[in-house]
């Protein structure tokens, strides 16, 4: 015992009756922040909250990007975010494919062709590709491929005429004939003729197999102007032949060459029946990285109005147009003008009035009402609007949306909980069976019900998402009163000759309140869920649409909106989905993440449990 | 024990009942929308007048013919009227009360949930669901079988690990999959997998084709976003009540008794925690049904929700198909009800005795 001098008494000598509480109380709320506080993830998730909810509130208040109109110059281009630009990411250039090429920009010695329809000055150096694809197209910008002969129904003969040409006398006309494929032929044939002495004359010999043919031609007098015939015919009406190219050459000299397209339209019929169609052709497309913001924003001629030139005159009286030197007639305009030169002008006049137009080089961006080349950080959807504006505005509808149904929700369900849970016995079980039958609705039946009754939109997306979401509350209520309602306090409280009102609301639901907090604040992410299903399906909230909140009207496109369209170009347009998808998941990890810190916070033996 | 089941049995029927018939009542509340083709509306009013829905009048006095034709507000907004050049046919709905016994004998009587007058028109509502009802069903009864295994063992792990870093891990993707919604999650997986990578079919495979290797991999998108969300909710039901059981005594007791560590939890303390695990995952079986219709939006699958979603394009109600939709929808659930009951009978022995809970 003497030993033992690590312990020390420490108030043997004291009397410790009536002392003050040291330390100062701390109350149910401030306690449940100081076990909040002490999760880090907690207080991460509470952050980056309030920063979406910041970001939700200020950026549709005040972007100066359009959001609403429909714009259809500016539509699909890719985020350009300015820092990142520099590095090379994100910089507002896309790859596009699949574009059509423009047969007559065929560049021999890069044997490249340009895509139709784009600006070259904006096409990457280097990154022009040209592929082939197979193509259904019969047309002349499709090339390659063989033409196959088909006889016709019931018929055994299809004899074709071209235009005429002139074949040498003598010997040196070769014939070259190109066939790749028979089908069904059977016993039949494939002739080629000329016309001499109207007679047809047979070229070479009958083919009836596939193969590279060549037959000297030889007239024994004089030469001839004559066509050419092809001529098919099989005891097999289902027979065809696919011939790759007929040409005739006297020496080196080419007489006629007739392959894909030409072969293909060079040809009439003559005798019998049959058809002719392309096969195995393709056509020429292009891959290339377009600058689209260049080529959008940069300097373009266009047809400036008379008025609207007026009005930007007048705008800038202190700009004056200079007549340029060069070119005469041509006005030039002062650096960093929106309009840059008139080119020229033309008015007419109706009924008395005269209208002008002009055809002006304008700096793009400017007339559009940037200052420079605008930068769009999510870039812009099908409609030309900017798609960052438009996530934030989906964000703050879909919060609207939220904390509207759950404040419903939650005031409903607690005083639909207390009564079922105070007074108990039959009003208890039929409020509860009540909430059963309500409960036990699919959701999408509420969903065609009030679609059919009353219509998408606003009003009906709130009544669906407000039937059965009070049930969770009212249950949890319930459950809270069971456990309360049995207190000494609260018998004493009624011996005292309280009534019911008071003892519901100031003696019994407060025991609660932790619980319903959390729940509420956790209804809120479910709540955003349904409400963008419900928005993707097509029920909810569209562009165009607005919420009118007494006074204040709010554009209300939602979350789920602006998904469902992204899908629809999901394979080219990826950052249409990724985006709006990646806000969405942010915030509702977030809300759940607080909510459950809140729950652990406020009741410290649920931890871990549902 | 069998009392217990008839009488939820007659609940499930009442509620039944009551849904539908406050769905009818409603949906006939709305606006009719009748095919939009002129023989197609023949047929429909032809039908309606002889399901005795609609009676029939023809107008023949020719004053009155010309009043009606000059002046449209003599006409009832609730009529339908057919001009037929010398004569009017008048169809006029039947009181709302009679509409509904005509349509609840018919369902009794002969299994006739009337036409569809927009999907398919004038083919019986009933076929155009038979023929998708199998699709939506091995969808969802794949990732039922799929969800259940996986996440019962990240459950398990989950709770004998605890604390650790995998139990970190995997509550973080716990609560990952439980926020993210179940159709972003698969609209990204689809980019990535679909269209970036090509490993699985970017639209659902038709069920004509016949090569099994392409139907496989084209299941895998839908079940794994259908089963995402419920895998994790498992996850975290089975590691709370899991964790809970392992501190229990009863345990202790088995590992003194000398039962290795994976036998004692598992047939001990899996068995104590299904109590509200199983009613959890009857339950989730209909969320997965309601989840299904946004999944089979997505990817183009021929299922029951798609065909629902089609019957309510706005403007274009299709009120036949989406009655008989609804009721296999309500049928479902209500029967999943009737199982998580059951299944409390079944699982904790309590309930079985007769014992009040």
């Amino acid at each position: 015992m003497s030993k033992n001098n690590k312990f020390a008494f420490v108030g043997q000598e004291r009397k410790v009756y009536d002392q003050e509480i040291e330390g100062k109380p701390i109350g149910y709320f401030k306690d449940a922040m100081i076990r909040f506080r002490k999760n880090k993830m907690n207080i991460a998730a509470a952050i980056i909250l309030f920063i979406l909810i910041m970001m939700a509130i200020l950026v549709p208040a005040f972007t100066n990007k359009n959001y609403e109109v429909i714009e259809e110059q500016l539509t699909y281009l890719s985020p350009r975010v300015p820092i990142l630009e520099k590095f090379g990411i994100l910089d507002g250039k896309t790859r596009i494919t699949n574009i059509p090429v423009d047969l007559d920009t065929m560049d021999p010695e890069t044997e490249l062709a340009l895509p139709v329809g784009h600006n070259p000055e904006f096409i990457m150096e280097g990154t022009l590709t040209n592929y082939t694809q197979p193509s259904l197209d019969s047309g002349p910008t499709s090339l390659g491929g063989e033409v196959r002969f088909t006889l016709g129904e019931d018929s055994n003969l299809y004899r074709l005429i071209s235009e005429e040409s002139f074949f040498f006398a003598g010997e040196g006309v070769t014939f070259n004939v190109d066939v790749t494929a028979f089908d069904k032929l059977d016993d039949g044939s494939l002739n080629i003729y000329i016309r001499y002495r109207n007679r047809l004359l047979l070229v070479g010999e009958a083919i009836t197999e596939p193969g590279k043919y060549e037959f000297p031609l030889v007239l024994s007098h004089g030469q001839v102007t004559a066509p050419v015939y092809i001529e098919l015919s099989s005891s097999n009406t289902n027979a065809s032949v696919d011939i790759n190219s007929i040409s005739a050459s006297h020496g080196e000299e080419t007489i006629f060459e007739k392959e894909s397209f030409d072969l293909f339209t060079s040809f009439e019929l003559e005798d019998g029946l049959g058809s002719l169609s392309r096969v195995n052709n393709y056509s020429i497309y292009a891959e290339f990285i377009y600058d689209q913001y260049g080529a959008l924003f940069n300097q373009r001629t266009i047809t400036l109005a008379g008025s609207r030139y007026d009005e930007i005159l007048a705008e800038n009286p202190e700009i004056v147009p200079t007549e340029d030197p060069n070119n005469p007639g041509q006005f030039i305009f002062p650096e960093n003008f929106v309009i840059k030169r008139i080119i020229s002008k033309s008015s007419t006049t109706i009924d008395g009035q005269v209208y002008t137009t002009y055809q002006a080089v304008v700096d793009y961006a400017k007339y559009m009402g940037y200052s420079s080349t605008p930068y769009f950080l999510f870039g812009t959807d099908a409609s030309g609007r900017d798609l960052f504006s438009l996530t934030w505005v989906g964000l703050r509808t879909s919060l609207i949306i939220g904390v509207i149904v759950s404040i419903i929700n939650i005031s409903f369900g607690v005083v639909y909980g207390a009564i079922s849970g105070y007074y108990g016995g039959k009003v208890d079980l039929v409020m509860e069976r009540i909430t059963e039958v309500i409960g036990r609705i699919p959701w999408l039946v509420t969903l065609s019900i009030f679609t059919a009754l009353i219509g998408p939109g606003f009003l009906t997306l709130i009544l669906i998402l407000i039937i059965s979401g009070w049930i969770g509350v009212a249950s949890v209520t319930r459950t809270q009163f069971y456990r309360y309602k049995g207190r000494e306090y609260v018998l004493a409280s009624r011996t005292l000759g309280a009534n019911d009102r008071r003892l519901i609301f100031r003696h019994i639901l407060p025991n609660g309140i932790g619980t319903i907090i959390t729940s509420s604040i956790l209804m809120i992410p479910g709540v955003i869920f349904s409400e963008a299903s419900i928005s993707y399906l097509g029920f909810g909230i569209g562009h165009g649409q607005s919420i009118k909140l007494g006074f204040l009207e709010l554009s209300g496109v939602s979350l789920g909106v602006l998904l469902s369209d992204g899908q629809t170009a999901l394979l080219d347009f990826p950052h249409l989905t990724v985006y709006p998808a990646i806000i969405i998941s942010i915030l509702m990890i977030t809300f759940n993440m607080f909510g459950n810190g809140l729950r652990d916070a406020f009741n410290p033996s649920l931890r871990g449990a549902e | 024990m069998l009392k217990y089941i008839l009488v939820r049995v007659g609940w499930i029927f009442i509620i039944l009942f009551i849904i539908l018939s406050m769905n009818f009542m409603l949906l006939k509340l709305a606006p009719e929308y009748p095919p939009t083709e002129k023989d197609q509306r023949d047929i429909y009013y032809a039908r309606q007048v002889s399901d005795g829905f609609m009676t029939e009048d023809v107008i023949t006095d020719p004053a009155e013919i010309q009043a009606l034709r000059d002046d449209h507000s003599l006409r009832d907004p609730n009529f339908y009227y057919s001009d037929e050049g010398t004569q009017f046919r008048v169809f006029k709905p039947v009181p709302i009360v009679l509409q509904y016994s005509v349509w609840l004998t018919k369902i009794v009587t002969s299994w006739d949930w009337g036409e569809s007058t927009r999907i398919q028109v004038n083919v019986p509502a009933f076929d155009i669901l038979k023929e998708r009802i199998p699709v939506t069903l091995k969808l969802n009864l794949i990732a039922l079988l799929v969800y259940i295994p996986i996440g019962f063992a990240l459950g398990i792990v989950a709770a004998l690990k605890s604390n650790t870093a995998t139990d970190n891990v995997i509550s973080f993707l716990v609560m990952v999959f439980i926020s993210v919604p179940s159709f972003v999650l698969m609209m990204l997986m689809l980019l990535l997998f679909g269209y970036t990578l090509g490993w699985v079919p970017t639209q659902f495979p038709a069920s004509n084709i016949q090569n099994f290797w392409l139907q496989f991999r084209g299941m895998i998108l839908p079940v794994l976003g259908l089963s995402f969300g419920s895998i994790a909710g498992l996850t975290r039901m089975t590691r709370a009540e899991l964790k809970e059981v392992l501190t229990s005594e009863f345990l202790l007791l088995a590992r003194t008794k000398g039962l290795t560590k994976n036998q004692a939890v598992i047939k001990h303390g899996m068995r104590n925690s299904m109590v509200p695990l199983v009613p959890s995952i009857i339950g989730s079986f209909v969320g997965l049904l309601s989840g299904s219709v946004i999944i089979e939006q997505i990817y183009g699958i021929p299922g029951t929700g798609r065909i629902f979603i089609r019957a309510m394009a706005v403007g274009n109600y299709d009120y036949n198909v989406i009655l008989t939709v609804t009721a296999f929808y309500t049928i479902i659930s209500l029967f999943a009800v009737l199982l998580v009951d059951l299944s409390y009978g079944i699982v904790d022995p309590r309930i079985r005795m007769g014992a009040k809970k």
